[in-house]
Order: C-alpha cells, then sequence, then structure tokens
C-alpha cells in the first residue's frame, strides 16, 4: 500500500537567512539609486544560486539570458495539430483523424498541412544572423506525422532560419504512435529530444482521460526509449485526473522514476471551458481530487523526483542535471520565438502573435502572406507594463527565479521596491525564499548587490503561486 | 438588488446629461390614490371637450414675432395658436414600447430622420446602452399638419421610468394635458401601468389608450380591452391598435392626439407662472430647466424669480427642443421649452418649482412642490484611499445635477475615508455608483443599503440612524422605529399561494384581495420598506415566473422589535457589514449571511472564521477553509497572453477588495445582505 501523502512544506534551506536576506533587501530597495550607475546590466549566469545549475549544453553562441528580450530570436514553435483522437481535457487546436494515421486521406490532410507550414515558414523575415538553438514540434501529436514530412519543415526552417550545430529539437511523441525504428528516423533527421505523452500508469485513468493509448503502449513506448538511447527525453505526467488516488499517484512517479527519463514534466490537470472534462467536472469535486488532495499530489512529486536526482527546476517541470527543456526556457526567460502553424505563438519584436486556430482560416492567412515579413497580427508592442508582468509571471515559474537587479534594470527602482514590498510579506510564511551572491553584503545594507534573487519556495510557494503573482500584479506602479 | 426592476438593475437610468428620466419602464409611486370611478373618468372627459371649445381661437394669428406664424430652424419649428398645441406623455409598462412608439411618432412626423434616428438618438449613453435600454430625449416638439390642414406642434414629454423618480413622474404628467396608455395587447396591464394611470388621472389628463404589437401572435386586443375596462376604469372601445415596431396604426394615433387631446387653456394673458419638470446642469451654460408655461409668456431677456428657492436670474436663452435645442422669442402659455439663465446647481431651480417674472409676480407658486427627501442610505468608499478628495470634487459635480442626491464624510476604521450617502431609492444609488466610477473614474466599495430608522432614546428624543453601525446601545435605546410602506401587486391567480406567502414572510400585513378580471388579481399588503429593498422584487418575479408586477409607497414609521445584527471576520467586527434586523429573523438572516459571505470571500492562505453576532451572543459561524493550490500548471508560449490574463483577472479582483484585518473583503462581501434570501426558498 502506498503511503499516505505528505502535507506541508519542503524544508527550507534558506529559512534562517531570510530573515536578514528580508532586511537587506528593505534596505537596497530604500537605497541610492546611484549604486546602478556603477554595476551595467548584469547577466544571470548565476551559479550562486543555490541548486540552480545552469549545466543545459551551450553552444558557443547561445544567447545571454539576461538581455534576452533585446536579443535575436532563436527559437522555433512548430504545431502540428493531428492526433487519433481528442483527450477529454484537450483544448488545444488539434485535428483528430482516427485510430489509423496511415490512410492515404490522413497522409494527405497531413502533407497538405506541411506545405502551408513550409510556406508559412519561407514568408517569414529572419531577424537577425543567429541560427536556430531550439526547435520544438508540439501539438497535437507530432509523433503521428511521418518522418519524411518532418524532414521537410526542418529543411525550410534550415534554409529560412538557419539549425544551429548541437540546437536542441524536441518534439512531443505520444505512446502508441511510434516504434524504435520511427525514433531512429527522427533522430537522423536531427531531433535530439523526446517528450512522452504517458500521463499515467493507470490503464483506467488512461481511458478516463480519453486518451487513444494503452498501458501497453505505454510500456512498450519506454522500451523504445531504452532502445534507441535519444539524447535526451522526457516522460510526461498528468496529475488530479479524475478517479486517481493518492496511492495511484504514487504509483505513477514510482514508474516514471524507474523509466528513467532525462527528464519528467507533471501537469496538474486543469480543467478548460469547453472540453468534455468542463461538461462533466468541477474543479476540486468528486471524481476529481480535492485541493487538498491534489495539492498532496503536488507535493508527492516535488519530494519523489527531487529524492531521485531531478532537478525541480520550474512549477511542472523536472530535470536531471543538463537536461532541462531549453526551447521551453525560452518562454519562461521571455526570450523571441518563432512560432509556425496552426494556432501557434510567436513572440517576436515585443509582440505576442497567435495565429488563427481553426484549418480553414488558418490556411487563408497563410495564402495572404504577402513575401517576407513578420507576422503580428496588427498589434502594438507590449507596453512596459505587459513585459514587467510577463517577467514576473514567468521568472517566478523557475527555481532560479527573479534577478532582481536586472529586473530594477530593466523596469526601474519603483517596480523593483513594489515586487520587494510584497514578497516580504510571503518570506516569514515560508512561500518565498530570498538568497544574495554573499552573506557580507546582506548586512552591508542600502548596497543593491548583483545576483539578489527572489524566488517561490519549492513546493508551497509554487502552489498558490497565483496568490502571490497576482498581488505582485496589483502593487505594481502604474 | 433592484427591486422593482428585474432583468435590467439599472432600468430607467442617467439620460443624456446623467440625470435620470424617461426610460421604457414606467413606474411611479401610486400612494393611496383614491380609484377612480368610470363614471369620474367620463365627467373629467366631458369637462375637457368643454374646455377644449373655450379654448378654440386661442392667441391672435397676428404675426407678432415669436408668436403664431413665427418660424425657426428653416421652418422645422412653427408657432401655433395655444389651440393647436397638445402636450401629452407616454405611459407604459417596461418593455410595452414606450421608446419604439416615440421613434415612430418622430419619424412619422418628421421630426427626425431615420438617419438621425440611429446616429444620434439611439446612440446615448454608455449605462444606457450597454443595459439594453435607449433614452432618446426627455422632450420633443413635433410639428404635425393634421388631416384638418391645420398645423399642429405636438409635445411629447418624456419623463422617469422609476419609481426612485415618482416625484419627477407626476411633476411632467402636471406639464401635459393628456397621456397615452400603451399597453402590450398580449401581457395586458400591470401595476406600473395602473399606478401612473392613477397619476395621469389625478393631473386630470385625457387618456387614449393604445394596445401595442397587435401584429405578434399572442395579442389579444379583446381581453386587454377588457382589462383596461375593467381595471383602470377607462372606456378602452375607442382604443387605438398600434404596432410601433411594424410602424401600424402611427397616423391614426397622430390624429387621435390631435382630436382627442385637449389643446392647453389659453391663460397668455395671467401673470408668467411656468412650471420646472425636468432640470439639468450643462458645463457651459450652467443648469437648463425645462418647463411648462402654465400662465402668461416669458421672453429671452426676461428677469425671473423661482418661487419656492427665491432665486432671481436673468434669462440668457430659451427655446424649444425639435429635439435639439432651437432658440425661440417667446414661449407663451400652454408651451413648453427650456431656458437658461447662468443658474449654478440644480438645487436652485429644482423640479417642481414655479418660474414668474420678477417685475410681476404671480400671486401664488404651482402647486404640488416637494423637497427631495432620501430613503436609502450607503457607504461609498473610495478603494484607493488616494482618490478621496477627487471623490469629494465628483460627488460636488453629480450635486449640481441631482438635487435629491446627499452626502456627507464618513471615515471608519475598516473602511477608511469615504462618504455616507442618501439617495430617493435604489436605482438613484445605483445610478449615482456608475457614474463615479465611469465618469470620474473612481473604484468604488460600496456598503449595503439601509432604510433610515428612527431611534427613540432616553428621555423620549428620536435620533434619525441612517447607518446601522451607529444604532445606540441596547441600554441606551427605547425603540426602533422602520419606516413602512403599501406594496400593491398584481398577480395572476395561480400565483396568489405563493405570493401571499412572500409577503407575510416579509413581515407582510395583508390589507385586501381584489379580482381584476377572472384570473388576475390584486393584492396589498403594508410591509416594512427594509424588506422591499433587498430582493423582493427579484423573489415576486421568481415566484410567479416573471408574471407579477409591483408599486409601492412610503406610508409611516411604526416600532419594530428590531435588533443589531453583526459580522466577525478573522475574530473582528465589520462595521460595513452591521445590518438592523427584526428578532425574529436574526437568526435565519445570520446563518444565510455567514454562508453568502463565505461563498463570497475568497480563500485566502490561512482559515478565515465568520460569524454573526447579535450583542456578545455568537448566532451563527462557519470558516473558509485555507487556499491549498492556486497554480498555472501549463505556461509555454502559446498560453502566455492567456495565463497572464487570468492573473490580471484575479489582480483586478483583489484591486477591488478591502482589507479586513488581515482578510480581504470583495465588494459583493458588502451587498451579501441583499442576496440573502428571507424566509421561503
Amino acid at each position: 500500500m502506498a503511503a499516505p501523502p505528505r502535507l506541508g512544506c519542503a524544508p527550507l534551506a534558506l529559512a534562517p537567512r531570510a530573515d536578514s536576506a528580508l532586511r537587506a533587501l528593505r534596505a537596497s530597495s530604500r537605497g541610492q539609486a546611484a549604486s546602478l550607475t556603477s554595476s551595467g546590466p548584469i547577466g544571470d549566469h548565476v551559479g550562486t544560486v543555490p541548486g540552480a545549475e545552469r549545466s543545459q549544453a551551450k553552444s558557443a553562441d547561445e544567447p545571454r539570458l539576461g538581455a534576452a528580450s533585446r536579443d535575436a530570436p532563436a527559437s522555433a514553435y512548430v504545431h502540428l495539430p493531428f492526433c487519433k483522437r481528442r483527450c477529454f481535457y484537450c483544448d488545444f487546436p488539434v485535428r483528430a483523424v482516427g485510430d489509423d494515421a496511415g490512410t492515404p486521406a490522413v497522409q494527405d490532410a497531413m502533407s497538405k498541412y506541411v506545405d502551408l507550414v513550409c510556406a508559412e515558414i519561407d514568408a517569414n523575415v529572419r531577424l537577425g544572423s543567429r541560427p536556430l538553438q531550439t526547435v520544438f514540434f508540439g501539438g497535437g501529436t507530432p509523433s503521428l506525422t511521418a518522418p519524411g514530412l518532418l524532414e521537410r519543415i526542418l529543411a525550410s526552417l534550415r534554409r529560412k532560419l538557419g539549425i544551429a550545430h548541437g540546437a536542441e529539437i524536441s518534439m512531443e511523441a505520444d505512446p502508441g504512435t511510434f516504434d524504435a525504428v520511427k525514433l531512429r528516423a527522427y533522430l537522423d533527421l536531427g531531433v535530439s529530444r523526446f517528450s512522452v505523452g504517458v500521463q499515467a500508469f493507470q490503464e483506467e485513468l488512461l481511458r478516463g482521460g480519453g486518451r487513444s493509448h494503452s498501458l501497453a503502449d505505454v510500456r512498450r513506448a519506454i522500451e523504445d526509449m531504452h532502445a534507441v538511447a535519444p539524447p535526451s527525453w522526457s516522460l510526461d505526467l498528468i496529475s488530479g485526473l479524475p478517479f486517481s488516488t493518492p496511492a495511484a499517484w504514487e504509483e505513477s512517479l514510482r514508474m516514471a522514476v524507474e523509466a528513467q527519463p532525462h527528464h519528467v514534466s507533471v501537469y496538474d490537470l486543469q480543467v478548460e471551458e469547453g472540453t468534455p472534462f468542463g461538461h462533466w467536472y468541477s474543479p476540486g469535486q468528486s471524481p476529481l481530487p480535492s485541493d487538498a488532495t491534489s495539492s498532496a499530489m503536488y507535493v508527492m512529486a516535488s519530494e519523489t523526483l527531487r529524492s531521485s536526482g531531478y532537478e525541480h527546476y520550474e512549477v511542472s517541470n523536472y530535470a536531471k542535471p543538463g537536461h532541462q527543456c531549453r526551447h521551453n526556457l525560452t518562454y519562461w526567460t521571455r526570450r523571441q520565438c518563432y512560432a509556425f502553424g496552426l494556432g501557434a505563438a510567436s513572440y517576436l519584436m515585443g509582440r505576442r502573435f497567435r495565429r488563427p486556430a481553426k484549418m480553414a482560416a488558418y490556411r487563408k492567412w497563410v495564402h495572404s502572406l504577402q513575401g517576407e515579413a513578420v507576422p503580428m497580427g496588427g498589434q502594438p508592442k507590449e507596453s512596459l507594463r505587459d513585459q514587467m508582468e510577463e517577467e514576473l509571471m514567468l521568472r517566478l515559474r523557475l527555481r532560479e527565479g527573479l534577478d532582481l537587479m536586472q529586473f530594477e534594470n530593466e523596469f526601474g527602482a519603483a517596480a523593483r521596491e513594489a515586487v520587494v514590498g510584497v514578497l516580504a510579506h510571503f518570506v516569514d510564511r515560508g512561500l518565498v525564499e530570498v538568497d544574495a551572491p554573499c552573506h557580507k553584503s546582506l548586512l552591508s545594507g542600502g548596497v543593491r548587490q548583483a545576483g539578489e534573487r527572489v524566488r517561490l519556495t519549492d513546493p508551497s510557494g509554487w502552489l498558490v503561486s497565483n496568490d502571490i503573482i497576482s498581488d505582485l500584479f496589483v502593487a505594481l506602479p502604474d | 438588488m433592484a427591486f422593482a426592476c428585474g432583468a435590467a438593475p439599472l432600468e430607467g437610468t442617467a439620460g443624456v446629461s446623467g440625470r435620470p428620466f424617461c426610460d421604457p419602464d414606467w413606474r411611479a409611486v401610486v400612494g393611496a390614490r383614491a380609484r377612480i370611478s368610470r363614471r369620474r373618468t367620463r365627467s373629467l372627459r366631458r369637462e375637457f371637450a368643454q374646455r377644449l371649445l373655450l379654448c378654440a381661437g386661442g392667441l391672435a394669428a397676428t404675426h407678432v414675432v415669436g408668436g403664431p406664424g413665427t418660424e425657426y430652424a428653416d421652418g422645422a419649428v412653427v408657432k401655433v395658436p395655444v389651440d393647436c398645441i397638445r402636450n401629452f406623455s407616454i405611459i407604459a409598462h417596461i418593455d410595452h414600447g414606450k421608446s419604439t412608439l416615440a421613434d415612430q411618432l418622430l419619424l412619422k412626423t418628421g421630426t427626425v430622420s431615420t438617419r438621425e434616428m440611429q446616429a444620434q438618438f439611439l446612440d446615448t449613453n454608455d449605462i444606457e446602452r450597454e443595459r439594453g435600454i435607449t433614452i432618446k430625449l426627455n422632450t420633443a416638439r413635433m410639428k404635425y399638419k393634421a388631416e384638418d390642414g391645420k398645423v399642429y406642434a405636438l409635445n411629447l414629454i418624456d419623463t422617469p421610468g422609476h419609481v426612485d423618480f415618482s416625484y419627477e413622474v407626476s411633476r411632467s404628467l402636471a406639464a401635459c394635458e393628456g397621456a397615452l396608455l400603451v399597453v402590450d395587447a398580449a401581457q395586458g396591464v400591470e401595476a406600473q401601468t395602473l399606478a401612473n394611470v392613477y397619476l395621469a388621472l389625478e393631473n386630470d389628463l385625457e387618456i387614449i389608450p393604445v394596445l401595442n404589437k397587435i401584429d405578434l401572435p399572442g395579442a389579444d386586443p379583446e381581453r386587454v380591452m377588457k382589462e383596461i375596462e375593467d381595471v383602470i376604469g377607462l372606456d378602452a372601445s375607442d382604443a387605438l391598435l398600434v404596432s410601433a415596431k411594424a410602424g401600424i396604426g402611427i397616423e391614426a394615433l397622430l390624429e387621435a392626439i390631435v382630436k382627442r387631446l385637449p389643446a392647453p387653456k389659453n391663460r397668455v394673458s395671467e401673470r408668467l407662472r411656468a412650471l420646472i419638470y425636468d432640470s439639468y446642469y450643462d458645463d457651459y451654460r450652467g443648469v437648463v430647466c425645462q418647463f411648462r408655461v402654465v400662465d402668461g409668456e416669458i421672453k429671452p431677456k426676461d428677469s425671473i424669480q423661482l418661487m419656492n428657492t427665491g432665486r432671481q436670474y436673468q434669462i440668457d436663452e430659451i427655446g424649444v427642443l425639435a429635439p435639439n435645442q432651437v432658440k425661440v422669442d417667446s414661449l407663451y402659455a400652454g408651451e413648453v421649452g427650456y431656458l437658461a439663465a447662468s443658474i449654478k446647481q440644480v438645487a436652485d431651480a429644482r423640479v417642481g418649482d414655479t418660474i414668474t417674472l420678477t417685475k410681476t409676480r404671480a400671486d401664488e407658486a404651482l402647486p404640488g412642490y416637494k423637497e427631495p427627501q432620501p430613503m436609502v442610505y450607503c457607504g461609498l468608499f473610495p478603494t484607493d484611499s488616494d482618490q478621496y478628495q477627487a471623490m469629494r470634487t465628483a460627488l460636488g459635480k453629480l450635486q449640481l445635477n441631482d438635487a435629491a442626491l446627499s452626502y456627507e464624510p464618513e471615515n471608519s476604521s475598516a473602511m477608511g475615508f469615504g462618504f455616507r450617502c442618501g439617495f430617493l431609492g435604489l436605482l438613484h444609488m445605483e445610478i449615482v455608483q456608475e457614474r463615479l466610477e465611469r465618469e470620474y473614474g473612481i473604484d468604488l466599495i460600496i456598503t449595503a443599503p439601509s432604510v433610515v430608522y428612527r431611534c427613540r432614546v432616553a428621555g423620549g428624543e428620536e435620533r434619525i440612524v441612517s447607518n446601522p453601525a451607529e444604532l445606540p446601545e441596547p441600554v441606551a435605546r427605547e425603540a426602533i422605529l422602520e419606516p413602512f410602506c403599501r406594496m400593491e401587486m398584481i398577480v395572476p391567480k395561480d400565483f396568489v399561494g405563493p405570493v401571499m406567502e412572500l409577503a407575510s414572510d416579509r413581515r407582510g400585513e395583508y390589507q385586501k384581495m381584489q379580482y381584476l378580471t377572472e384570473d388576475r388579481v390584486t393584492l396589498v399588503y403594508i410591509l416594512p420598506l427594509a424588506e422591499v429593498i433587498t430582493d423582493f422584487f427579484d423573489q415576486l418575479k421568481s415566484r410567479t415566473r416573471g408574471y407579477a408586477s409591483m408599486e409601492y409607497s412610503l406610508l409611516d414609521y411604526r416600532v419594530g422589535d428590531l435588533v443589531k445584527l453583526e459580522i466577525k471576520i478573522n475574530q473582528e467586527v465589520v462595521e460595513p457589514l452591521a445590518t438592523i434586523v427584526h428578532k425574529d429573523s436574526a437568526y435565519e438572516v445570520g446563518q444565510a449571511l455567514v454562508t453568502k459571505l463565505k461563498e463570497v470571500i475568497p480563500r485566502q492562505q490561512f482559515r478565515i472564521p465568520i460569524q454573526a453576532a447579535i450583542g456578545s451572543r455568537i448566532i451563527s459561524s462557519q470558516a473558509i477553509s485555507a487556499l491549498r493550490k492556486d497554480v498555472l500548471a501549463k505556461c509555454y508560449g502559446g498560453d502566455i497572453s492567456r495565463k497572464k490574463k487570468l492573473l490580471k483577472k484575479q489582480a483586478a479582483g483583489k484591486k477591488r477588495m478591502k482589507t479586513m484585518g488581515k482578510v480581504q473583503v470583495p465588494q459583493d462581501a458588502f451587498m451579501a445582505i441583499l442576496k440573502v434570501s428571507k424566509g421561503g426558498d
């Protein structure tokens, strides 16, 4: 039998320091801006944050994260919407094609879609000269796509935007849609990372979620991963599925660890409007686990995976050293990103733009693209306020947290003060951690130090992160 | 929460310049009005007919500047003899088609073109548009050439459509000789219609029954005509059948207005007396008054005096509304128009006041003038204390235009600095709140409205208590008195049971029941006003599937067995949540209120006990459990904008909360008492 879920906070290594760190923060936010002028923009190659190793493979021309939003884009997301069927919780732009994706009609539809995506890539303008460092094929179920079709998209990307040597090329793959042969074909095309949508290790939970695969498919998928041994692979789980229990969850976590992936994503189920789950269930009410149970599941995941050598580097993501998803980090560090395909959202030149999510509208839109342009749907550039809010909402998802000096450089002393003022309340409650590069600076007061960081604690702070982040939004100066 | 309006909580709202007036809903306090017998109606009609004969001829048709025959605005406005003037209002229940009919009259007389109608008159202020109500104009002078070959000036005088503004309605009706009683040919007579008809008859108006929507499948003109005869005592045999929407029967209606409504009395030779029936503040010209000349004549350079406030002014401009302002050289007895005279605030030229000339002052003011009396009070606090000064300025500006609004500073430890404001009723309150928020950009926390209680303390002194938190301690008080009203409801007979149950749950005292027709009944109760301003109307609607209508008027103050119910959140008394309730329902209300608060106060990171107490006795206690999980699991490229919106929404909600101790309390909590259903379900 499974042990009962353990509630409460993980031990806070920083707790004894929190008080003095807080004092230092308050002091420094009162301090003179004069100290700023001498310290230029600081990158975020930190290394001083405990447990925040930035150990993923770095190629020579990887951008400095600190100046992220100003750097040329070096990431691309490609949406491949085809799925055998739509899962009951899914609200992504998806095209269900049935259990047999091999029929000529389906292959033809996929081929036509790939043509559209390639046309879109061709009509895009390359910003800057840096080749792509990361590519992510998301879906849908990208592993339904024949390697030949994927090759065409990669060729378009390579031709148009360039793909750096050593780039991370990720794709989502669902059990039951691939075998070792297909995986090797993807690897031969340059794919370096798979994200396997296992979701659960219980047949009834898979069925209850409307997944197209069985537990046997899951076992085969894991075997295939071991057989082809890609440079990196992730095993993705969903917690809080209907009828799931703490015991089942513990079993899933144990099986996930036993599968020895390099990376684990654990998503707490979000019941979205307009999905079958949205019709059937209400969050926190049976057969969905109660809030208390699902928060306990979150804590279990964090404890189990961290004790198995995975770093909890983002709210829902865990990685062995060197295996963080570089592509997803571009989102959380607010770097620019190209995006192609149905419903895909790009972030270029300060504008977030989402492509049409319906196939006919997307086709029409691609056909309307005139020559080379940066599509942004006529949107204005994001305001500083928008950027500030995104910076907080995204950075606080990361274990690495928010670099206060960098935040102040970008958004000003008043914004920093507001953030520190709000977060200070949460330190005593064990929801926020503070640290500074050297202990001495904590006592010096008044002088801002490079590398001062704040982060939400794992798991307590992250569990109520919306509450904390919305408090920050309220406090930010206009 | 609106007690006299179901679907749209703010129907009958601010007009062009924000003062409350005209809308499709048409209600007014009926008061304890004597039922007017059919016989009396007939005798009234005879009298009107005689009057009409007497008036024929009117002003001599010599061409005096400003006199009959003078044209303005390229002939769009023509002055006519008094016997060719018709002043009338439209009486209709909400949704029975008043606005559409008014539009049709404007179109058919060529006063407004279809294009203008769309561009200008339907496009009024935000509040109206959003609430789906259209307020076009308050007065429209129409030029109409009748079948008899004569040119008539038809003045449509619109009226406020809500019980809060019954006084204004009565003054508007006093400016008319006739009224169109518009009744939906399927739905029949409603309580508000009835109330306004009584008001019209009291003002001696000639009434033309008009059955609207006759083209709709459910229309049953026969039945409705019988109802008008049975219920109101009006002869409906010559009722007009129209469809305002389809434009059917409008020509016949215009002819009927000319033929059946009496002309004003020709009293042009008397000393000036003009009745102000509406006034609003204009940033450039000061108060603009709309008035009906009852006696004499008024000219642009006249020096005038307002007989009730005693103030004197030099006129800057007079004119008519056609429906845009058109300056004229004279307005004589029987005509309606506007004037501007650099009047600083509406309180100086109130509705109901009489305008006379300084030099040749009339002996007596026109009857019916009343000072406004706030019925409902609530606290208005800026969510951001920095906005206190801005709010003071805004209230001052609103008061320029709203003589019935009263306010004084209120300072509470829980809410900070704000104002205790008095209103004519809940709708009036909502209008002021919305205007403060929209036009002046002030985020408000509003505390639950309270009626005005009187508390008798030792020594027989009576204290006015408009804020439950200020009720003297039990030891100090001898009695609490509360306002009672007379409530008249019209209900299909199948629902009489549930409605009587509702009324008695709300401490109603049965007065009488009467069958209006075979299947409709009028029920009269006397009940405490406090029970009415909560969800009474919502309950009435829901228990009768929307078929009932109601009307009430303030009666008197009566001693009640009342107690102060206090709410504690996280062990602290929250003053603005205090309420005065009847002892017998205190326990039930306390339970319901605590349950409701538990629903509307969002979970926070700690457990929050909520308690209801009478004095030191806790009568109900519950707790909001601590927030366990509030996290967005996924946030990738495609999600960022959407997820940020969610967080922004959450932040916007928090911005509108007041912090009570450690607990963030949203606006809804302060209104919870209104949502608490007392008795019944």
